[in-house]
């Protein structure tokens, strides 16, 4: 259970999130629609923490996570995992090392900064690749892939670090409508298979109602909507998009079919430690 | 076209009129700094002529002059001696190349201590400044105190010149290369640090804050975010580094700090000019040496990682 009571973030001039508050079941898919500057980043930021709010809470495990610092952030971020619209990808390394990242935490500064990785982590990476369909390109240059690429395997980097939530801002803005049905169907599968809760902000109306649980719309800041997708009226998503209207309902995917690729089994704790043998190589 | 005229007394608020008097104001502010600049560099230019009595007439009665100095220190060869080897007794025939270059393996082994005194500057200098650096940039500093602290003190290992940390360093250490070689680190480690650091300035801040959203600490951000897009750039400099190395550690040894320098100064102070000729021939033809070689490895190097 996500707690949130009454966050906020001020910036010189105004609030870009004022006074919300919200709690979130453990498993759930939620999307968070507004238009641009309504502070679904912003938000999404606080909750991992790479922004600080100023003020209020956000309750997890019966910890206070806007009161993090030190290690115990780092191990927040750890189980907390984001997706960005940019990927935000190391370009020059490959793909498996950019995975393997998602596994910093567990280190200690010298086998983080010589970048060294057990057997049983590559293998763990490999299969968290494999997943999302990206496994081939596990030794390319990440900055010779395309969008739709990049961004699954931004996923598998989230999946390697075994979160409990994944933070997913805009995910699918950069992407061409199939890249995004594919990201899309990926995260609804993590979501389902792992029970990990996706937070998601999601600039198109139509993704948002074919796979989130629970919408919840933000206008300037204030949390204007919150409910099931089938409660979300025309006339509120009109409201909630303002000018932008027209464009979060006509660039809907292609497709608002949940057709999915075919599951591959989830990541356990054993897939970790199974290879452990290996790790000497 | 009357309508074409704009009462400006009537408009104020037009955003037109807005905004066309306010690329006026900012094209005068800026007039006025480009002036003041201009101005500020012609002064600079004037005081540095008149400072440095940069006149024609001097430079033109001068430069003959030059030749003639060379004129004085050419080694005294002669054509039908040029290749005699030693005779019998060990000693070179005056007026052959051998008798010239009697002292040749001294050099060479000189020159040699010269390469290698380079070689570890460089590397102690440019481990420094890996270190250095990420603190010293601006966008990676992880608080301001520790940028200022680590900005100021790679001001300080490159704003003293070499050979005067090259003199602290014999009197204190000794004689002999040590001395100048951690001269020469440290105004390597504060040279290189700064270019580091600017490099550093221009990476990419979207895959530091991906490393900061899997939850790495801030060695982590650096390793893993700034490092792989950084390293080309920083292998450049360190090889451009090696050869302006070369070049101070033949200088440091003036002072005792080892290197071929000593034996230039102990040449020139002997007035032993045409041996003053023969150093100065195998340090030219090594820098050139070292500037092709390092030339061709930075180009690999470099052309390997663009176009892979």
């Amino acid at each position: 259970m996500l707690k949130i009571e009454h966050l906020t973030k001020s910036f010189a001039t105004r609030n870009a999130v004022s006074d919300i508050s919200l709690s979130i079941p453990q498993g759930q898919m939620v999307g968070i629609i507004g238009r641009s500057g309504a502070g679904k980043s912003t938000l999404l930021r606080m909750l991992n923490r790479l922004a600080d709010p100023t003020s209020g809470s956000i309750y997890f495990e019966n910890r206070d996570i806007a009161k993090l610092s030190g290690k115990a952030l780092y191990e927040w971020r750890a189980s907390c995992a984001m997706v960005f619209q940019q990927f935000n990808l190391v370009g020059r390394l490959d793909v498996l090392t950019n995975v393997l990242t998602g596994r910093l935490y567990h280190h200690g500064i010298m086998s983080s900064m010589l970048q060294m990785f057990s057997a049983s982590e590559r293998a763990f990476a490999i299969k968290a690749l494999d997943r999302l369909g990206m496994a081939h390109t596990a030794l390319q240059q990440a900055d010779t892939l395309s969008g739709g690429q990049m961004q699954r395997v931004a996923i598998a980097r989230a999946l390697v670090q075994q979160p409990k939530i994944l933070l997913a801002d805009e995910p699918i803005a950069s992407l061409d409508p199939l890249n995004a049905k594919i990201v899309m169907d990926a995260l609804r599968t993590i979501n389902r298979e792992d029970g990990i809760t996706v937070l998601a902000n999601l600039h198109t109306l139509d993704t948002a109602r074919t796979y989130c649980d629970r919408i919840i719309g933000l206008q300037d800041g204030v949390l204007v909507f919150d409910g099931p997708p089938e409660k979300l009226t025309l006339e509120m998503a009109r409201e909630i998009y303002g000018a932008e209207a027209e464009e979060a309902f006509s660039e809907g995917m292609t497709s608002t079919a949940l057709a999915g690729v075919p599951a591959k089994e989830r990541l356990t704790e054993r897939d970790l430690q199974r290879h452990s043998d290996m790790s000497m190589s | 076209m009357a309508s074409l005229t704009v009462d400006s007394s009537l408009a104020a608020d037009d955003p037109v009129q807005l905004f066309e008097q306010r690329r006026r104001e900012l094209a005068r502010s800026k007039r006025a700094m480009n002036l003041l600049f201009l101005a500020l560099f012609a002064a600079a230019v004037v005081a540095s002529v008149y400072v440095s009595r940069f006149y024609p007439e001097r430079l033109a009665s001068g430069l003959p002059r030059i030749f003639e100095y060379f004129g004085t220190i050419m080694p005294n060869l002669e054509l039908d001696k040029l290749f005699l080897p030693r005779g019998d007794n060990g000693k070179a025939v005056p007026g052959s190349i051998a008798y010239w270059y009697s002292d040749f393996w001294t050099y060479l082994r000189l020159i040699a201590e010269t390469v290698a005194m380079a070689l570890t500057a460089t590397i102690l200098g440019a481990v420094a400044a890996f270190l250095l650096c990420f603190p010293a940039s601006r966008n990676l500093a992880p608080n301001s105190v520790v940028y200022h602290l680590s900005r100021r003190f790679m001001e300080i290992c490159r704003g003293v010149p070499e050979i005067l940390y090259a003199l602290i360093f014999v009197f204190a250490i000794g004689i002999g290369p040590l001395a100048g070689v951690i001269a020469i680190a440290i105004h390597s480690a504060g040279a290189l640090g700064k270019l580091f650091s600017e490099v550093n300035e221009n990476a990419s801040m979207r895959p530091v804050e991906g490393i900061r959203g899997v939850g790495g600490n801030w060695f982590e951000e650096m390793r893993y975010g700034v490092v792989p897009q950084v390293l080309p750039n920083f292998a450049s400099y360190t090889l451009l580094r090696f050869e302006i190395n070369v070049r101070s550690s033949s200088i440091v040894g003036f002072v005792g700090a080892g290197g071929i320098g000593q034996e230039l100064n102990r040449v020139i102070s002997l007035y032993s000019d045409d041996r003053v000729v023969a150093v100065l021939l195998m340090i030219v033809v090594l820098v050139t040496l070292i500037d092709v070689f390092s030339e061709r490895l930075r180009l690999a190097f470099i052309g390997k990682e663009n176009f892979r």
